[in-house]
């Protein structure tokens, strides 16, 4: 503050000393140079943006402001790119501020999209039922990933987060299965993991390691390849290693996977269904993004909207993200069609509903829950 | 027996001198090691990315092969021009001002005292500091000018078209005149003349809801359904401005200027303090005013000391990352690059910011590649201040 002061008082002065007129000159120079290499640098942004591939678009314009979850930015920049291939005049940012400061700019109307790791909390809500902001909310991909280990093993069925820690961490790193459990065989572990690269790796980090701060083991083979890992455990009957679900998916007929104990102490496997109604926890979570309703009258919001949902699996893959199943998708833009404005986390009496994402979105979309 | 004393006295004396110096050696040859390490690691790390394409790309989501520092490069020169063409001519008129007009009046002296009290102060508060001001006063200029909204545009601002868009049937969009700015969405119920992207003319085919779609593409991309909304959108000129600012380039710069302010007036008031007073004595005595005495005597002899002192604090705010980060977010690309000083822009520190954090690791080494580029503009414009200072004193020899 008391520097913008001074700053202000010395040019005040600065005026007022009309015989400084020699540098105001000069700095009045500084200025008409300056703006001449604007112009340049203008043109050749534009010309970079300009160079696409032949289905372009060029009649759409305008401008598409989305902020939130870093763990979302990274789909929401990558359907900014696909999308700017074909409409390379619409200029959209993707912020990554968090998912809370992402909820704080869209309910005062600072942005059209807010990329969100959970769904929007009731102060959120109400922030955006005061701004008088309607949305539309979207789930889009699952974080989510697998444990899998060779076909032949018949011992690991199921693991408890304990467990895995005692197996993935590096303070821990347990040398033999019988240092996990003292039934299952005196056989070295053969670790195959996503690489530090890879996104998927921090997640695992996240969930065994955050609260103490403890990275993955480092003798692990590391790859940043999901075949590699396949091939890997595939090939060594004493070998664990986890990816992406939607990599197990597709080598399904040659690893096995393996039930993880949630926090109820049930073991489930990893399924459609389980990471659907949350069973599967705590290894995935729905990842959201939520739309103004207003801003998605405006044609460059609507056209981005509807590309990022006909592209999304896609979109969510290149991204190393789980794709929701089809029904969800088809439930989100029935969403869209139907207009259902709000959220469908709350019922209408302002209770938070619980079940899995496709029994949630089933439920109607709630904009006004009443306040308790 | 005193002799003895005295020797020994004298050796221990030694003995400490000898040990002292080897002790500064140590610990400057230390300072040394550590930068070598540092340097030699980013250059292992980042030197395989460094690649012409890397300079002139822009960074593209999990695709480290494809990405550059193409954008932040162009956005750190223009955001460093900005703060340049702010804080150099304030700053040094500052210092002309405190050095060259110290006032007799009694509440001025009081004012000049309190300025310069307040630069020696603000020289040491953390950028970081300085970009929250930035913040409140060029992102959003205290809310005076009304708040940043993406359904209101801005009350004051120049440069600027705002037209309606609309999609036709053929799924091309079409353009027309927009009379009222704040008026979002516009229902198109009868024909209008339309430009398509072509800059052809023409006027739109209004057809009445429900009827059958016409099957000639021609038609199609010329036709809309009655009451289907346009939408507002605007084309901006290279020179579009407007209040407040919001995270533009335009706000970064100043935040920047406000940065290096003080190093800006500190550096020029040494070199005008360097200026030996006979000089000044000199051309008073051959009846010079005192804005000839500055203009004619004082500044060109100050003037290799001003020039460095302002090219050292524009090496400062090229490498400044957290009132960038404040005022703009960590923006890494944008689509259409930087057109206007309204445009958020990202910047090299930036850059190399959020590359280091990325969660696609290889990004890591990109950020290395970026610090090298850094490193190589810093050097040159600290070689360029060297020599300056260089020539400077062999002209006065």
């Amino acid at each position: 503050m008391l520097r913008n002061e001074c700053k202000l008082l010395a040019s005040q002065r600065f005026l007022q000393t009309k015989r400084l007129a020699g540098l105001a000159f000069l700095s009045a120079v500084l200025l008409f140079a300056s703006c001449d290499s604007t112009k340049k640098d203008g043109s050749t942004g534009g010309k970079t943006a300009g160079d696409a591939t032949t289905e372009v678009n060029n009649t759409l314009s305008g401008t598409i402001k989305i902020e939130g979850s870093s763990t979302v930015g990274p789909i929401s920049s990558k359907a900014r790119e696909e999308f700017n291939k074909k409409f390379p005049k619409v200029n959209i940012s993707v912020g990554e501020q968090g998912t809370s400061n992402g909820f704080s700019s869209f309910g005062k109307k600072e942005t059209d999209i807010s990329d969100a790791s959970r769904p929007i909390k009731d102060k959120e809500l109400a922030a955006c039922n005061e701004a008088g902001i309607e949305f539309y909310e979207m789930p889009i991909a699952y974080d989510g990933l697998t444990f899998v280990v060779n076909k032949e093993n018949d011992f690991c069925k199921e693991l408890t987060i304990d467990q895995l820690i005692a197996i993935f961490r590096q303070d821990t790193a347990a040398k033999t299965w019988k240092d996990v459990h003292p039934d299952w065989p005196d056989e070295k572990i053969a670790l195959f993991i996503p690489g530090i690269q890879s996104g998927t790796h921090d997640y695992c980090v996240e969930v065994l390691g955050k609260k103490d701060n403890q990275g993955l083991r480092a003798d692990a083979t590391q790859s940043e390849d999901d075949k590699t890992l396949v091939t890997g455990v595939k090939g060594d009957k004493y070998a664990i290693g986890f990816f992406g679900y939607s990599y197990y998916e597709a080598s399904k007929d040659e690893l096995n996977a393996v039930a993880i104990v949630n926090t109820s102490g049930v073991a489930v496997p990893p399924s459609v269904s389980a990471i659907e109604d949350g069973t599967y926890e705590p290894f995935s979570r729905p990842l959201f993004i939520y739309v103004n309703k207003d801003s998605f009258q405006r044609a460059e919001v609507e056209e981005f909207v509807s590309f990022y949902l006909d592209n999304i699996v896609d979109i969510v893959k290149a991204s190393d993200y789980v794709p929701l199943p089809q029904k969800m998708y088809d439930l989100v833009r029935k969403t869209l069609d139907d207009d259902q404005v709000g959220t469908h986390y709350y019922d209408a009496t302002g209770k938070k509903n619980e079940g899995s994402l496709d029994q949630i979105f089933s439920g109607p979309a709630v904009s006004k829950p009443k306040a308790e | 027996m005193q002799d003895h004393v005295q020797t020994k006295r004298d050796r221990s004396r030694r003995w400490f001198d000898s040990g002292f110096s080897i002790t500064c050696l140590l610990i400057a040859s230390l300072v040394v090691v550590i930068l070598v390490c540092l340097i030699s690691g980013i250059l292992w790390q980042g030197a395989p990315w460094l690649r012409p394409s890397f300079l002139w790309n822009a960074h593209h989501e999990n695709q480290p092969n494809e990405s550059g520092i193409g954008q932040a490069i162009i956005g750190s020169g223009m955001v460093c021009l900005i703060c340049g063409m702010f804080a150099l001519p304030i700053g040094i008129g500052t210092a002309i001002f405190l050095e060259e007009f110290r006032p007799r009046n009694r509440w001025l002296k009081w004012f000049h005292n309190l300025v310069q009290l307040n630069i020696s102060n603000l020289a040491g508060v953390p950028s970081i500091v300085y970009g929250i001001l930035g913040v409140t006063a060029f992102v959003y200029m205290f809310g005076v000018f009304g708040k940043i909204q993406t359904d209101r545009p801005s009350d004051y601002e120049i440069g600027i078209h705002y037209m309606y868009q609309i999609k036709t049937i053929g799924g091309d969009y079409v353009t027309f005149p927009c009379e009222d700015k704040f008026q979002t969405l516009y229902s198109v119920d009868r024909p209008l003349m339309v430009t398509n992207a072509k800059g052809e003319t023409f006027e739109l085919n209004v057809l009445p809801k429900g009827a059958s779609r016409p099957s000639d593409d021609g038609l199609r991309s010329r036709s809309v359904f009655a009451g289907k909304n346009a939408s507002i959108t605007s084309q901006k000129e290279f020179y579009h401005m407007q209040l407040p600012f919001h995270k533009s380039a335009l706000a970064a710069g100043l935040t920047l200027a406000l940065v290096i302010l003080p190093i800006v007036i500190i550096a020029s008031q040494e070199a005008l303090r360097a200026v030996p007073n006979s000089l000044r004595e000199a051309a008073f005595g051959m009846g010079a005013t005192r804005w000839q005495v500055v203009r004619g005597t004082v500044i060109p002899s100050a003037t290799p000391g001003i020039m460095t002192g302002a090219i050292l604090a524009m090496s400062r705010a090229i490498g400044e990352a957290a009132p960038v980060l404040a005022v703009m977010g960590g923006v890494l690309s944008s689509t259409l690059g930087l057109t206007n000083l309204m445009d958020s822009t990202p910047t090299l520190p930036v850059t190399i910011y959020r590359w280091a954090q990325d969660d696609n690791r290889a990004f890591e080494g990109l950020s290395a590649a970026a610090i090298i580029v850094l490193l190589l503009f810093l050097l040159v414009m600290n070689s360029a201040a060297v020599l300056i200072r260089y020539r400077a004193e062999k002209n006065k020899g």
